[in-house]
């Protein structure tokens, strides 16, 4: 006779019943829930020194807030493990600071979700994918931590589709994107090195996004050749609404790699694709997009408008992640800019 | 709490609770000074000014102040509360054509009508759900907001004048306390 196993206790049809249950409850962001107890909270608490009753999220125009405690609850129920409850604090202190989030993100027709991006030694700790696929479904930090940012807004901050909430179709990946920077195969300095903080330590920076579009570019001859590319995906007319905007790069490392093999370095290839993304007033206007109401028009028919009003990371970050099984990076547009700062864990 | 599972809307559930009333109103707008609070949405301005002008035309209002609101999606800032308060008799304000615009606007409204002041909010249609949800977190859940074809931040002049002469006699009766449709076609 075999020896009992802890696994001999699993009741799946009391499982399900709790599923049902929490899905009937209008907490779930349509996939099931784990359900979130006075214990299971407690074990996500003991893993920061943060008080469980600080303020942590909060949307003044709501009058409403969520404290350390309410996003432990919400980090049990989308499916975190407790080690990673210091992520999803520190993506809340990155989101704090977007001042797009604040102001009404989170309702808007434009549906952004938060691109959380992981540096230093914790992303092989707790697995946290940087690879293949980095995008994409199979990793449970990956997919969890942003899960639990989604659950909090609805759940705490009370921003419910088709209520509070009016998303006119969303993005793709909505609460669902989480990457780790490759760094190991980097030729640069992390992205949290350009949000302030040191190379090596444990970090986490949010950027609010509105899409990703790939840029698939491996037969080329000349690194140039590529910045062309990344340049035209930029300053397509379909996402321009402002006079500038900002756009990041989840960039493949084998793009990095031909660049840093030029000699670019990261601040180069933003240099180059600041100076070369845009449009003329004349393909604005094609497309109904001319910018000659501005203060500062008319605008002669040949003027060119760039995308990015400066080169710095908040208006073009960088992060190198991806397999180098071929060479496609995703271009991601921002919602208005980042606030370039990246934030330690605590 | 069903089975220890803890219930994560807890907090999101204290709404504001306020005394029932009755939104505030004047008797007539002849000689009244007009508040147009614009959000900074393309056309919102001008259709306002279109409403108020209308307003002075037909229901004799003395003056247009006109204000803006800078961060559409935010509450109304003190001083500009307070301004308002001083400055106007009745306030008009929009236009919420945004996600978070359209339900600030209602909260804009509820707050003018706390310290007395008459108003009527303009939001279209496409966020009517979204206007009623605000009202509803602001503990006025009946608050009458006035709605209006959606989209307006591409009309044209020809078409801004048409629309404001649609809404200016739905504003002066919410503002008159008369019974409104609520919806302008």
């Amino acid at each position: 006779m075999n020896s009992p196993s802890p696994t001999d206790a699993l009741d799946p049809v009391a499982a399900s019943l709790v599923t049902e249950y929490l899905f009937d409850q209008g907490w779930s962001d349509g996939l099931p829930l784990v359900p979130a107890t006075e214990e299971s909270v407690e074990t996500f608490l003991a893993h920061t020194d943060r008080e469980a009753d600080e303020i942590i999220a909060q949307l003044p125009q709501l009058g409403r807030k969520a404290s350390v405690r309410d996003v432990a609850t919400h980090a049990v129920m989308a499916g975190c493990r407790p080690e990673y409850f210091p992520l999803v604090l520190a993506a809340w202190d990155a989101l704090s600071v977007e001042r797009s989030a604040l102001g009404g993100g989170w309702q808007s027709t434009s549906g952004p979700a938060p691109l959380v991006i992981v540096n230093g030694p914790i992303r092989d700790e707790l697995g946290v994918n940087s690879a293949g696929g980095v995008l994409g479904p199979g990793f449970r930090p990956n997919a969890t931590i942003p899960r639990a940012l989604g659950l909090t807004v609805r759940n705490s901050l009370g921003v419910v589709p088709h209520a509070l909430e009016q998303a006119t179709q969303g993005i793709p990946g909505r609460w669902t994107m989480c990457v780790g920077e490759d760094e190991e195969n980097s030729p640069w300095e992390p992205l949290s090195v350009d949000g302030g903080l040191q190379a090596g330590e444990n970090a986490v920076s949010t950027i609010l996004v509105r899409t990703c579009e790939f840029v698939d570019n491996r037969h080329f001859h000349d690194p140039v050749e590529v910045l062309r590319d990344f340049a035209d995906t930029i300053g397509r007319a379909g996402a321009w609404i402002f006079r500038y905007s900002s756009v990041g790069i989840v960039m493949n490392p084998d793009h990095a790699r031909v660049f840093a093999e030029a000699g670019m370095s990261k601040q180069d290839v933003r240099e180059w694709i600041v100076a070369h993304a845009g449009k003329t007033e004349a393909e604005l206007t094609a497309v109904g997009k001319g910018l000659s109401r501005l203060s500062d028009g008319p605008f002669d028919p040949d003027h060119f408008h760039p995308v990015f009003a400066d080169a710095s990371p908040a208006c073009l970050p960088i992060i190198v992640a991806g397999s180098r099984n071929a060479a496609m990076s995703m271009v991601v547009r921002v919602f208005s800019t980042w606030s370039g700062r990246s934030f330690p864990l605590s | 709490m069903v089975g220890g599972i803890i219930d994560p809307t807890a907090g999101a559930q204290t709404r504001v609770s306020v005394e029932q009333r009755d939104s505030p109103v004047v008797s007539s707008l002849d000689g009244l000074r007009v508040g147009l609070l614009e959000n900074t949405k393309r056309n919102a301005a001008r259709i306002l000014d279109a409403v108020g002008a209308a307003l002075a035309e037909t229901h004799g209002a003395a003056e247009l102040v006109r204000r803006t609101k800078k961060q559409f999606a935010m509450p109304l800032p003190s001083d500009v509360l307070t301004d308002l308060k001083s400055t106007c008799d009745v306030v008009v304000i929009g236009v919420g054509d945004c996600g978070s615009c359209s339900a600030s606007a209602v909260a804009d409204g509820i707050a003018l009508e706390e310290t007395g002041l008459p108003t009527a909010v303009i939001c279209t249609d496409a966020f009517e759900s979204t206007a009623r949800a605000m009202a509803e977190l602001k503990g006025d859940a009946d608050y009458g907001f006035l709605l209006t074809e959606h989209p307006v931040a591409n009309l044209t002049d020809e078409q801004i004048v048409q629309r404001a002469g649609r809404l200016a006699p739905e504003v002066a009766a919410r503002l008159l306390g008369r019974r409104s449709s609520g919806v302008v076609a």
